[in-house]
Order: structure tokens, then C-alpha cells, then sequence
């Protein structure tokens, strides 16, 4: 399926319930869709969000895509990742690092990230260099110029990337081992920066494609925060980004995950690695893809099993049974489909890596059968309710989580009503996260110091 | 589509947010300096306390302690054990965070406005009736030496460490500011106890706060927090002689990308030349995308993903420097641009337009520092550990749009010599060129804390020390970049 020139970016293929909240196409005027929010789409298909704050005279411009690294063309990992890189290699009008440097000569600060499911761009700049910020992203949106003698730089200065994230550094090359393991079939197995064999494939002709096929304003989601109002933003954005045609998209796959019949274990032993650790990766569901509540309840217990000091791991595993030094959980469910859950341990020096998985096995197997105490319930809810005050202390944190939320499916709705859907969760809806955990759907990993690489 | 790109250089700079415009002093007694930012906007504020007690007043042999007792500041204290200071504080959502740079203890807090009074209970608490438990003590000690072990296998912690030491010479700056495996096992509650006691002190206190509270409120607040601090004259530092080793040296460890980590002298706050300096290593080197450096190393090669430089001033030195890392093949090779880029930077100078380019950069990014509660209270708390007045958030744009063409070429002679660069590469080169002196493998290294999204070296401002970190839970995601300048770096 392609979404047709003129239609806006409504009908992206799904996983069909979920997605078809997208399905309410956003009003030509701006509209209020929350106690601050604004929302509108441009005649091209691009969505706008507007977040006013008018604290300091500047605003956050932040583009996301529904393109990510599950889109990466097959035996390509890591296309996406070295798209967002060629996005700052130059246009016709704005040639090699123009954009960067332009925005940076106007006071701005930028630069954009990438997932498995999107893209996002953003700059931050003095308010009345608004329209210029737009005016350098509306141009670099269909008018990038890929050259051989900019892809072949950039692609080093990717896989220097990947040798300081991921090759330097024992934990990240353990977290990506996981992932590939956890996910049978998804491509959220897939690294998002890519195999190096992989990226060292990717040349103009497959980035060209990559860039016809995926980059298109009714692919897009606007979201600005900051100094302005929902009508300046809709003036500015239609004489800019509204100049630009849609295009035809290609469909994002669909994926399926077939289930796991057995759990995963691994251990891998580094020369690189100084302290052991234990780490473990559930796939769970998703605020995307569960029923209501579950993945609030999820987000619950993992900060009330492993979010701080005063968690549940940290209390038994660190203070009362010393056999760690740390511990701790967290919950991944922003994605569109699979999220993740996470457990890791660091055994005190002399506890072996299996007698500290059996006490965490311990504590997991105690919260799927006895209810959380009140006091702990309450705590870990204050925290993730607080989370969403402080938030509002950044634009970038906010932009980004309207961004993050609109572009994997979710809603405005369901980005403002979050807290009380945390309020909501009472201690049945913990336990029953505690046991929807099962090993047969995760990884189990030791790393271990020593040997050779 | 045609664009306008040449924005005329209007003064849109002097756009002050309202609450950067208007910092107000609150009196605390004269030993004291309190800066603050009322806004009213989000139902939050920030606090950043600075402290005479950086890792620089560690004593001989206990290198580490400034930073140990930080880490123990919010384990106990009071009527409240370890666990029932964290709960306290979790309870009502307060974030409380304390790490040592070199000359100061750096306290951040956030909190609910409606939590503030306990949030200013609980750090008084800290500072006066610290519980330094045993419990505790050899849980954190077990934390720290964990991550300097980590540390001992990465390539950029192992430079950084190493050029610290070689840059600073005898100083006290010279030791790791996280300390070494050796010294922080020697620490004892009760130098932890007499550290706390001549340095946790409000002698040079510095404090900013920004957010949602009015100025006869915090007056009250912090005056009850602070009253039973103890008043005491901390230790002067002594003054630092001769600074650098230049040449090349090379600490190995078999790693696909070596870190290569290098500076010069840089130039003291106080010295007139600070802010030419600054724009000077903005065009260098300071600039995410914009610099030399990123055009020549980066951008033309691909020999890294990121390269930066920063100047820095410390109360007793200062210090331009700088880091790269490549593969093992190229990194020589890299060293060598960075050399040679600073030689024909200093030949030559910069052009007008680089000139003008970096102050409308550096001016017209000031307000996005004071667009959050948090940002301004972490900015001005920079300004004051600089000890700068609070008369410089209006100045200082001005004294930047001031400097002349001239004064960075002059400056830039004085600060980039490449001749008296000194390098350290952490890793084994596999490019030739002539062996370099080798120097013997340190016990530990200075980690700076991961920042978000990715870890790069601060624009300006003190150097980043290590925080005591857990090892990184398994998450790999969202990918950033492609540019590594930080985010949120402090302004000069």
C-alpha cells in the first residue's frame, strides 16, 4: 500500500487496531488536542504538533519520520542510522555542511537520532529563526544531494561510530548480542547503527532509493515547542514545508514475531570487560500493542522492581543479600511493535554470575506470586507521575515525547492521559506484570572478564 | 526554492529570557553568594550548590576521597539510615545528585515546588549530620572501584587519565578526580568524616536557583537550610607551575579504536584574553559541525566521529584540550591533521566570516541555556564557580561581539603551539611513523560520566569527572548523531 500523493499521512499500514488511531486525519486549523497542545496538518500529509512555552525567546523544531531501522533494505543494517548522517551532507541550494553551519551562524544548535521505528531531526534556535530552521529542513526533504565523494566519508565516519559505541565497549557489544537473539525474526534485532560487513555495503545508488522511498513531508510529524503560537507556526510551516509535494511511499513492512520456544542463554567472555554482569532482555508487549494497562502496568513494576536505590532488586540483591553492588530494571514499551523489559545485576567481587541470577530469579518469582507492598506501589508511581512535571521543565523533552509517541502510533490523548493511567494501576495490575515475564520469551546473558576477545 | 541564509547580524542576541534578565542576589551572610531566577511557568525548582570541595583538597595518598564523599552524601544522615534517606527522597520525587569536579562539590536538585521545604531539610541533614555508616561505605567503595576497573579497559578514560597526569604534573589537579583503585581502597569513614567536616562548609558557597518560588520564600528556605553549616575557612590551594609534557605518549591496550587526547595551556578566566580565547577555540575546535578541526579531521577524511576542544579554566590552571578517536591505523595519522591544522590556524588566523560566524553562534545560542529551570540554575551555578558577578549574564554577550579579528589572531598564537602540544594515546597505533615514548600503564583513569545522548567532551567548563555509575543496563537506542557536540554545554 502507498499513501497517495495528497492524502495525509494517515494510512500507514499497521498492526490495524492500534493504528488506526492515526486514521483521524488532523484538522487544517490548528486545533487544541490537550491542556497545551495544538494540532493541524499541512494539504501535503504533514502532521503538525505545537507545545507553546514562552519562558525563553527560542523554540525546538523537531522532524520525525516513520523511517527507522526496521525499514533498512535487506542486508543493509544500518541504512537508516547513515541516512540521518547524509541528511547534513548538503543540498543543491545548501551545499556540504551548509545546514549545520547556517543554523549554528544563527545562534541554533541541532542535530537528530535514530531508532528501529523513526527518525527525528531538531534544532534549537533563537524564535524569530524559526523560519529559517524550516525553511533548511523543507529543503533538505526532497532536495539532498548524495554524491560518491560524500557517501564514502560519511560510511567511515559511521563505522568510527560503531567502533566507539559498540566495538570499544563490552556492554554494548553484549546489549547488541541480545537483541539479535531475543528477536527471531523482527529487525528489532537488527542493530540500529548496523553490522559493520553491513554498512560497508550501503553506497549512493541504495541511498538514493532509500532517501526516494522513505523521506516525504506526509512521512513526517512537525513538533514544535517553545516560544510561539499554533497560528505563527501554521503560517511558517505552510510557507515551507507546504511548498513541498508529497510523495509515494513505499509500505513499511509488516513483521510478525513467531514465538519463542525456549529461552536464550549466552555467555560471553571479553578481554575488554573488568567486571562481570547479568543482564537480561524480556519481550513484552508495548503501549502500541497491549491491551489498557498492561504496558502501564509494566512501566510500574519495572520502577518498582529496578528504577533507583529504593527499588526492590536494589534493596534485596545490594543491601540485604550483598551479593550485588547494583541492580536494577527498566521498561522499553515506546515501539510499534514488540517492547522490551530489562534486568541486570553486578555481582559483588567473589559472587558467581549463576548464584546471583538465582537470588534475581528469586525476587522475580516473589513478585509474581505476592502482591507489591502499598508503600513501594505508591513511591514508584510518585516517581513516574513526577517524571512528567519535570518534563515539562524542557522543550526537547517534551517535543521529543509527542514526537516519539505520534510517530510509533500512539496519540496526543495518550501521551496527556499517561499519568493517570500510572495513577490507575493498583497492585493486581503489578503482579500481573511481574508474570507476564517469562524466560522463554527473553535472553539471559553473562558477561564474563577474561580470555581472549 | 531559494533560501535566505544571510540573515543580516542583527542583535537578535540581546534577546534575553526574562528570567536570564533578571537575576536577583539573595543575601545569605558575605561568605555566601546566592543567584536567582524566578519563573513561574512549571511547578518546579532547581538548585546548584557549589562547594569548596573538590577532588584538588584531597589529601596525599587519599586521591578519590572529595569524590567518595560525595557519593555518600545521600547515604544517611541525621535520624535516617541509607535506605530511609533514598526513600525520603523518592517518596516525593526529588532528584538530589552530588559529584566533585576539582575545586568544587557540585549539589543538584529538582524538585516539586511543594516539595522544597523537605528537599532543603534533607540536604541540610547531609551537610551537617552526614552518617558515613559502614554498611554503606563498603557498598560505594565496591561501586567506585567497579568502575575504575571498567575504566582501566577503555581507551578514552585511559588517555584522559594519563594526560591529566602528565599535564598537571605534581599539582593537585593532576591526580584522577574519581581517585585510584590503591587510594580510594585506603579511604577510611573517618577521612570521609574530617573531609565533610573542613570542607562540606558554606566558606565560598555558592548557590543558584531557578523556577517556581518567590524571592522572601527561598530567602527563608535557605537561610534555615544553611544557618548550622558550619562557617569554616577551607584550605587554599596551591598555585600550579609549569603545565604540560609536550610530545607524544602512548599508553597501549588492544583496541579496534584508539583515543588520542591532547592539550596546551589554556588561558585563566580572569585574564582579559579568556573570551578571545574562547572564540578563537570555538572556530578550532569548539564547534560541533562548524570547527576546523570537525571540517579537516571529520569531514573531509572520515577519520572520526567526533573531534572537539574545549578551554577551560580551573581556579589555579587552565587548560585547552581536546580529544579524537579513530581507528588504530589512523590515528597517528590523525594526530598529525590536528597538528597541522592548529599550525595553519595560527599562520593564518581566521577569516572575517569564520569570525562573524562564531559570534552569531555563540551569542545567539546564549538564551537556549536559560530556556528550562534546570538550565538556568545549572548555568548561573557556572558562571559562579567561575566566580564571575552577577552582572555577566548581561554583559556577556556584549564583551563577545567585541573581539576583533586581531585579538583572536594574537590570541591564537598565544594558545595554539603545536610544538608544545601534549598528546596521549590510549591504545596501540598500527600507522609507523617514529615510536613514541611510551609511559608506563596508570592503575586507573578519570572517567567522564556518559552524558545524553552520547558522550563527547563539554564545550567548555571544567572538565567532566567521573560520577560513580553503575554499569549501563542493556540499552542500546536511539542512535544519536551525527554531530557530537554536547548538548546542553555550558556557555562561557
Amino acid at each position: 500500500m502507498a499513501v497517495g500523493a495528497a492524502a495525509p499521512a494517515t494510512a500507514q499500514p499497521g498492526n490495524a487496531a492500534n493504528r488506526a488511531k492515526l486514521s483521524q486525519p488532523a484538522p487544517a486549523n490548528p486545533r487544541q488536542t490537550g491542556n497545551n497542545t495544538f494540532q493541524f496538518a499541512l494539504a501535503n500529509g504533514m502532521q503538525v504538533l505545537v507545545i507553546p512555552d514562552h519562558r525563553a525567546p527560542v523554540a525546538t523544531q523537531m522532524l520525525w519520520f516513520r523511517v527507522g531501522a526496521v525499514d533498512d533494505p535487506p542486508g543493509l543494517s544500518g541504512m537508516a542510522h547513515f541516512f540521518e548522517h547524509m541528511m547534513f551532507r548538503g543540498t543543491k541550494e545548501v551545499p556540504d555542511d551548509g545546514f549545520a553551519q547556517t543554523i549554528a551562524k544563527n545562534g541554533g544548535e541541532n542535530n537528530a537520532f535514530t531508532d528501529h521505528d523513526y527518525t527525528a531531526f531538531y534544532e534549537q534556535i533563537a524564535k524569530d529563526r524559526l523560519p529559517l530552521a524550516m525553511k533548511l529542513e523543507a529543503d533538505r526533504l526532497v532536495n539532498l544531494d548524495l554524491s560518491d565523494s560524500h557517501v564514502g566519508p560519511e560510511r567511515d565516519v559511521v563505522l568510527e561510530e560503531r567502533r566507539m559505541r559498540v566495538d570499544n565497549e563490552p556492554m554494548s557489544l553484549m546489549a547488541e548480542q541480545m537483541h539479535a537473539a531475543l528477536h527471531l525474526s523482527h529487525p528489532y534485532g537488527r542493530p540500529v547503527i548496523g553490522w559493520s560487513e553491513e554498512v560497508r555495503r550501503i553506497d549512493r545508488v541504495t541511498a538514493q532509493d532509500f532517501y526516494n522511498h522513505h523521506y516525504a513531508p506526509n512521512n513526517a510529524i512537525l513538533v514544535i515547542a517553545g516560544d510561539v503560537t499554533p497560528d505563527e507556526v501554521r503560517q511558517m510551516a505552510q510557507d515551507t514545508y507546504g511548498k513541498v509535494s508529497a510523495r509515494e511511499l513505499q509500505p513499511r513492512a509488516e513483521f510478525t514475531e513467531p514465538p519463542r520456544l525456549a529461552e536464550t542463554r549466552m555467555t560471553i567472555v571479553r578481554s575488554d570487560a573488568r567486571v562481570p554482569i547479568l543482564s537480561r532482555l524480556y519481550r513484552v508487549t508495548s503501549y502500541a500493542q497491549g491491551r489498557p494497562g498492561q504496558a502501564e502496568g509494566l512501566e510500574t513494576y519495572a520502577q518498582l522492581l529496578g528504577g533507583d536505590q529504593t527499588s526492590i532488586l536494589y534493596r534485596v540483591l545490594v543491601e540485604q543479600k550483598k551479593l550485588a553492588t547494583d541492580a536494577g530494571a527498566s521498561y522499553d514499551g515506546y515501539a510499534r511493535d514488540a517492547g522490551e523489559f530489562s534486568v541486570y545485576a553486578v555481582p559483588r567481587p567473589g559472587v558467581s554470575l549463576e548464584a546471583l541470577e538465582k537470588a534475581v530469579d528469586q525476587v522475580l518469582g516473589v513478585n509474581a506470586l505476592a502482591l507489591p507492598r502499598d508503600n513501594d506501589l505508591a513511591r514508584a508511581k510518585t516517581q513516574l507521575i513526577a517524571s512528567v512535571t519535570y518534563r515539562r521543565d524542557s522543550q526537547f523533552a517534551l517535543a521529543s515525547a509527542y514526537g516519539q509517541a505520534l510517530t510509533i502510533g500512539l496519540t496526543v490523548d495518550d501521551v496527556n492521559e499517561w499519568p493517570a493511567r500510572i495513577r490507575a494501576v493498583n497492585a493486581e495490575g503489578v503482579r500481573k506484570a511481574a508474570q507476564s515475564l517469562s524466560r522463554r520469551d527473553a535472553v539471559t546473558a553473562h558477561l564474563v572478564p577474561g580470555g581472549g576477545k | 526554492m531559494a533560501l535566505v541564509l544571510t540573515l543580516s547580524a542583527s542583535i537578535f542576541w540581546s534577546a534575553l529570557p526574562a528570567t536570564a534578565a533578571n537575576i536577583k542576589n539573595i543575601d545569605l551572610g558575605k561568605d555566601a553568594q546566592v543567584w536567582f531566577a524566578e519563573d513561574h511557568t512549571v511547578p518546579i525548582i532547581a538548585f546548584n550548590i557549589s562547594l569548596p570541595a573538590g577532588s584538588a583538597y584531597d589529601p596525599s595518598g587519599k586521591a578519590g576521597l572529595a569524590t567518595f564523599a560525595a557519593s555518600m552524601m545521600d547515604e544517611g544522615a541525621g535520624n535516617l539510615d541509607s535506605k530511609a534517606f533514598h526513600e525520603a527522597l523518592a517518596n516525593r520525587a526529588i532528584s538530589f545528585s552530588a559529584r566533585a569536579e576539582r575545586d568544587y562539590l557540585v549539589i543538584s536538585i529538582s524538585t516539586l515546588k511543594e516539595n522544597a521545604p523537605e528537599a532543603m531539610r534533607l540536604l541540610q541533614m547531609a551537610l551537617t549530620h552526614p552518617h558515613f555508616d559502614n554498611e554503606p561505605l563498603q557498598r560505594v567503595r565496591t561501586q567506585i572501584i567497579q568502575s575504575l576497573q571498567q575504566e582501566q579497559a577503555e581507551p578514552r578514560q585511559v588517555a584522559s587519565r594519563a594526560f591529566t597526569r602528565e599535564f598537571f604534573g605534581g599539582h593537585a589537579y593532576a591526580h584522577p578526580v574519581s581517585g585510584e583503585i590503591d587510594s580510594v581502597t585506603s579511604i577510611t569513614a573517618q577521612d570521609i568524616r574530617n573531609f565533610a567536616r573542613s570542607h562540606w562548609v558554606k566558606y565560598g558557597l555558592k548557590v543558584a536557583v531557578a523556577g517556581d518560588i518567590t524571592a522572601p520564600a527561598l530567602t527563608k528556605l535557605l537561610g534555615d537550610a544553611f544557618l548550622p553549616v558550619s562557617g569554616a575557612k577551607p584550605p587554599v590551594l596551591p598555585n600550579v607551575g609549569r603545565l604540560g609534557a609536550p610530545g607524544v605518549h602512548v599508553v597501549p591496550l588492544p583496541v579496534p579504536q584508539p583515543s588520542a587526547v591532547f592539550g596546551l595551556p589554556g588561558i585563566m578566566r580572569q585574564d582579559p584574553d579568556f573570551i578571545p580565547g574562547y572564540v578563537a577555540n570555538y572556530i578550532l575546535g569548539g564547534g560541533g559541525f562548524s570547527s576546523r578541526l570537525t571540517e579537516e579531521v571529520r569531514v573531509k577524511r572520515g577519520l572520526t566521529y567526533g573531534i572537539s576542544t574545549s578551554l577551560s579554566s580551573y581556579n589555579k590552571a587552565a587548560v585547552l584540550q581536546g580529544s579524537v578517536a579513530t581507528r588504530a591505523n589512523a590515528i597517528r595519522q590523525t594526530v598529525q591533521v590536528v597538528k597541522d591544522t592548529m599550525a595553519d590556524f595560527v599562520a593564518k588566523g581566521p577569516t572575517q566570516q569564520e569570525l562573524d560566524d562564531a559570534k552569531t553562534y555563540l551569542t545567539g545560542s546564549f538564551p537556549l541555556a536559560f530556556a528550562s529551570n534546570s538550565g538556568t540554575a545549572s548555568q548561573l551555578g557556572t558562571f559562579q564557580r567561575q566566580n564571575l558577578d552577577i552582572g555577566y549574564v548581561a554583559r556577556r554577550n556584549g564583551l563577545i561581539e567585541a573581539v576583533t579579528l586581531a585579538d583572536v589572531k594574537r590570541v591564537a598564537k598565544r594558545l595554539f603551539d603545536p610544538a608544545r602540544l601534549t598528546v596521549v594515546i590510549g591504545g596501540t597505533p598500527a600507522d609507523g611513523g617514529r615510536a613514541a615514548p611510551t609511559v608506563p600503564r596508570p592503575p586507573v583513569r578519570p572517567a567522564p560520566p556518559p552524558q545524553q545522548p552520547e558522550s563527547a567532551p563539554p564545550a567548555n567548563g571544567p572538565l567532566p569527572v567521573p560520577s560513580v555509575t553503575s554499569p549501563p543496563k542493556p540499552a542500546d537506542k536511539p542512535v544519536a548523531g551525527p554531530v557530537t557536540a554536547p548538548q546542553g554545554a555550558k556557555k562561557p
